[in-house]
């Protein structure tokens, strides 16, 4: 042996933490879920107001991302990347600020989402204080990372590694930019974007955090941890590199495809479409590499429940990102968008592709960190075949759930009227298959529970200490002549090797990708004018009606109300006007939603009235037979903060929204008095049992409803006035 | 004059078929490096890495392409 080589272990406790923690988060999550999904049944299982399913939602979201999806990507990439690198994680102390930093983040997640603090963009709900957290434990994480690449002593790095990059370095800017708001409180904000500004930085980042977190770091782990289990190198390294920078360069681009016949400009949904569709091909690419790996092992696979799980998982890939594409083409997408459809595709991407990739990499790491046997290979299977069924049952009913409500939606009957015009003759066609769901969601919980089991026991019988095997290597030697300056003599085999090995270089190389990509499509959103044309009636929300939004935000409102009419006859027949761009330009933070669990609620205001809505909130089933929607009576005890409104419109005026007189001191309170007064004034007219709901924060809800899509109705009316008599 | 207005004049459209250009050019660029001849040893070689940690643990197989 060779004089020079160094002695190093590696840090395998800090794997293990992560590993445990993948387990139980991730138990919670889908717990989570499926109390979430029952609720969709039993409406009365809305209990209490911090356990309904609006602060639910997206608690379980949350959960099954960041905690579960998180912890199993750190548990794949602290294990594979020390191994690929042939280095200890370069600071033990940074690695434990990483895990026990991301675990509060987790708690703080777990406890602020069900008291209603909440920025109300998709998975990106968690209040200032919280995104601050993240990003500085995601900064130790990435110093933690690029350090011990820097310290490494392989030359080259393997492509998982590229792919973790990618994810550290996307994920940071992604949260970043589209969390820039401005504090109003403790843990309240508003986003510095609005409208349809606001929607494209959410769907910039909304999609983006399903490919740079759920997709590139477990492509990574993809590439480690199944050629590991199947004893074979990767079928072909160069589809994994034609993979890895094709979706990097891609992907960024694909997310308007969330926004198709919204208020967003066509361009701009056009674009998001034809890069979807064009990422079809580098995601079967990389999924068939996966599937090729096994070459010559699918015998191993009928008896090997860990090579069952990767398989599982790379069809699961490969069946969501065909799919993927497929929704993001406008007419499907017509269909498809705001219903169940969306649902279970992004359940076959979670549950099939990170659920199962997560479970077999766990497999094969137990016996590895634990050092000793699996308890027992029977469970896994057991497992397998349990969650597999559940992911079956979960995908049959949700899919036909979108499809035909999507359907009935756009059905016409022969006299040319809706045929379904009654919102909730939709949704109580569902409720078979909503079953269905709980169902599949158990089998795939009790799949968790002996996953959980089957580590316990393992965990059990481990060594009274830990092995810490010494591992010897030689270390990196800076070739002559090797230069970080010359960036483009990576096209030359050697510079291509040597240009890997300057993490730096790659790193820029991957960020300019990014970036460019994203202010290509950015910038013109936001600073060409004719994108977003003024509408000169719209005009910001009063300061009671701005206290009832943050109530709509507080109870999770826009997890299945959307407030965005598509221009189709059969959106406009049911629910008004299709909206327009300039209608959302005061909306810190737009509001649109993504699934239509209720109806559209863009040109509520005036629909009904005023003791309508307050009958509905206290008990929707009262004004609504069968409405699966939770009851919200305690708005009409609790009593409205009107000493933060002040505090509230002037962040908003802060943030560009002519406020004007109101910002002085007191004076928006006073405003939200008077008009507070007004509408219980107008309820106890109305009905007189009624009385004292002035101060009580249902009239604050009521007057943010009554307000939704009216001010284009006044242009209109102005526009009427000026017709000759006779005129329509 | 506000920045959008600036912009929205600035008649920036034509910048997008450049920006076309390079990114195919990039992309022709990164095929080169992959499929050049004389790429494939040091791919395979890297190809093996995740085997490199156990001395005992080597691939059945050789990587295909």
């Amino acid at each position: 042996m060779n004089a020079q080589l160094d002695s190093f272990k590696y840090d395998d406790a800090i794997v293990r933490k992560f590993l445990v923690a993948t387990f139980v988060w991730g138990l919670v999550g889908m717990l989570v879920g499926l109390i979430a999904a029952t609720q969709l049944v039993l409406p009365s299982l809305n209990v209490v107001p911090w356990l309904s399913f609006g602060r639910l939602r997206p608690l379980h979201t949350n959960a099954v991302i960041f905690a579960f999806a998180g912890n199993a990507i750190f548990t794949g990439v602290y294990y594979s990347s020390q191994r690929l690198l042939k280095t200890r994680m370069f600071s033990d102390a940074l690695s434990a600020a990483h895990f026990w930093g991301w675990q509060l983040i987790i708690v703080a997640a777990a406890i602020t989402l069900p008291l209603g603090f909440t920025q109300s963009k998709e998975y990106a709900e968690l209040e200032w204080p919280i995104d601050i957290m993240i990003a500085v434990v995601w900064v130790i994480f990435a110093v933690n990372f690029f350090m011990t690449i820097a310290r490494r002593r392989e030359r080259h790095l393997y492509v998982a590694i590229w792919f973790y990059i990618a994810s550290i370095i996307t994920v940071a800017i992604l949260h970043i930019f589209n969390n820039l708001s401005l504090p109003a409180g403790p843990f309240k904000s508003y986003s510095m974007y609005a409208g349809v500004q606001d929607a494209f930085m959410q769907w910039w980042y909304g999609h983006n955090a399903v490919a740079f977190f759920l997709t590139t770091p477990f492509l990574g782990l993809m590439y480690y941890f199944m050629p590991k289990a199947a004893n074979r190198p990767v079928f072909s390294y160069r589809l994994s590199i034609m993979h890895f920078w094709t979706l990097v360069f891609m992907y960024i681009w694909a997310g308007p495809h969330h926004l198709h016949y919204t208020a967003l400009p066509e361009w701009a949904s056009t674009l998001g479409m034809i890069f979807s569709v064009m990422l079809w091909m580098p995601s079967w690419g990389g999924g068939v590499n996966g599937l090729l790996t096994l070459r010559g092992a699918w015998n191993k696979v009928a008896e090997d429940p860990i090579l069952k799980f990767f398989v599982v998982a790379v069809t699961a890939y490969m069946m969501s990102t065909f799919e993927g594409p497929m929704l993001s083409v406008k007419s499907v997408n017509a269909l498809a968008h705001y219903t169940d459809w969306i649902i279970a595709h992004v359940h076959t991407g979670a549950l099939g592709w990170n659920g199962f990739l997560t479970f077999g990499m766990v497999y094969w790491l137990l016996p590895r960190l634990y050092q000793t046997k699996l308890y027992s290979n029977k469970l896994a299977e057991v497992h397998f075949w349990i969650a597999t069924f559940g992911m079956i049952l979960y995908a049959t009913a949700i899919y036909s759930a979108g499809v035909q409500q999507g359907l009935m939606w756009r059905a016409f009957d022969e006299t040319g009227r809706l045929q379904y015009p009654d919102f909730i003759e939709t949704t109580m066609k569902l409720m078979p298959m909503y079953w269905m769901r709980v169902a599949g969601g158990t089998l795939y919980l009790a799949g968790m529970v002996i996953f959980g089991w089957n580590i316990l026991k393992t965990w059990q019988s481990r060594p009274a200490k830990y092995e810490e095997p010494v591992i010897q290597a030689a270390p990196l030697e800076r070739k002559p002549g090797e230069s970080g300056k010359n960036v483009f003599a990576g096209f030359s085999v050697a510079g291509h090797r040597r240009w890997e090995a300057l993490p730096i270089l790659f790193t820029v190389w991957t960020t300019v990708a990014v970036i460019v990509a994203s202010l290509f499509e950015i910038i013109p959103t936001f600073l060409i004018q004719t994108n977003i044309p003024t509408i000169a009636s719209v005009r910001p929300y009063t300061p009671l009606e701005l206290a009832g939004r943050d109530i709509y935000q507080r109870e999770g409102c826009f997890n299945c109300h959307s407030q965005m009419i598509r221009p189709f006859r059969y959106e406009t027949e049911r629910f008004g006007e299709y909206s327009k761009p300039g209608e959302f330009v005061y909306d810190h933070p737009f509001l649109w939603g993504s699934r239509r669990t209720g109806p559209d609620l863009a040109r509520e205001g005036g629909k009904y009235n005023n003791l309508w809505h307050v009958n509905h909130m206290k008990d929707p089933r009262a004004v609504t037979p069968n409405s699966i929607m939770p009851a919200y009576p305690e708005l009409l005890t609790q009593k409205l903060d009107f000493n933060t409104i002040q505090k509230h419109v002037d962040a908003m005026a802060m943030l560009g929204v002519p406020y004007g007189e109101l910002i002085k001191d007191g004076a928006a309170i006073e405003a939200a008095r008077t008009q507070a007064a007004e509408v219980a004034a107008d309820i106890e007219s109305t009905d007189p049992n009624l009385t004292g709901l002035a101060d009580k924060e249902i009239t604050a809800l009521v007057a943010y409803l009554q307000r939704l899509g009216v001010d284009i109705k006044k242009a209109n009316e102005v526009a009427a006035a000026r017709l000759p008599a006779g005129g329509q | 004059m506000r920045l959008s207005d600036v912009m929205g004049q600035a008649g920036l459209a034509g910048y997008a078929e450049i920006a076309l250009i390079l990114f195919v050019l990039a992309f022709l660029g990164i095929c080169w490096a992959i499929f050049r001849p004389g790429a494939k040893p040091a791919q395979d070689a890297a190809a093996r890495l995740p085997f490199e940690d156990d001395p005992t643990g080597q691939p059945e197989e050789e990587t295909r392409s």
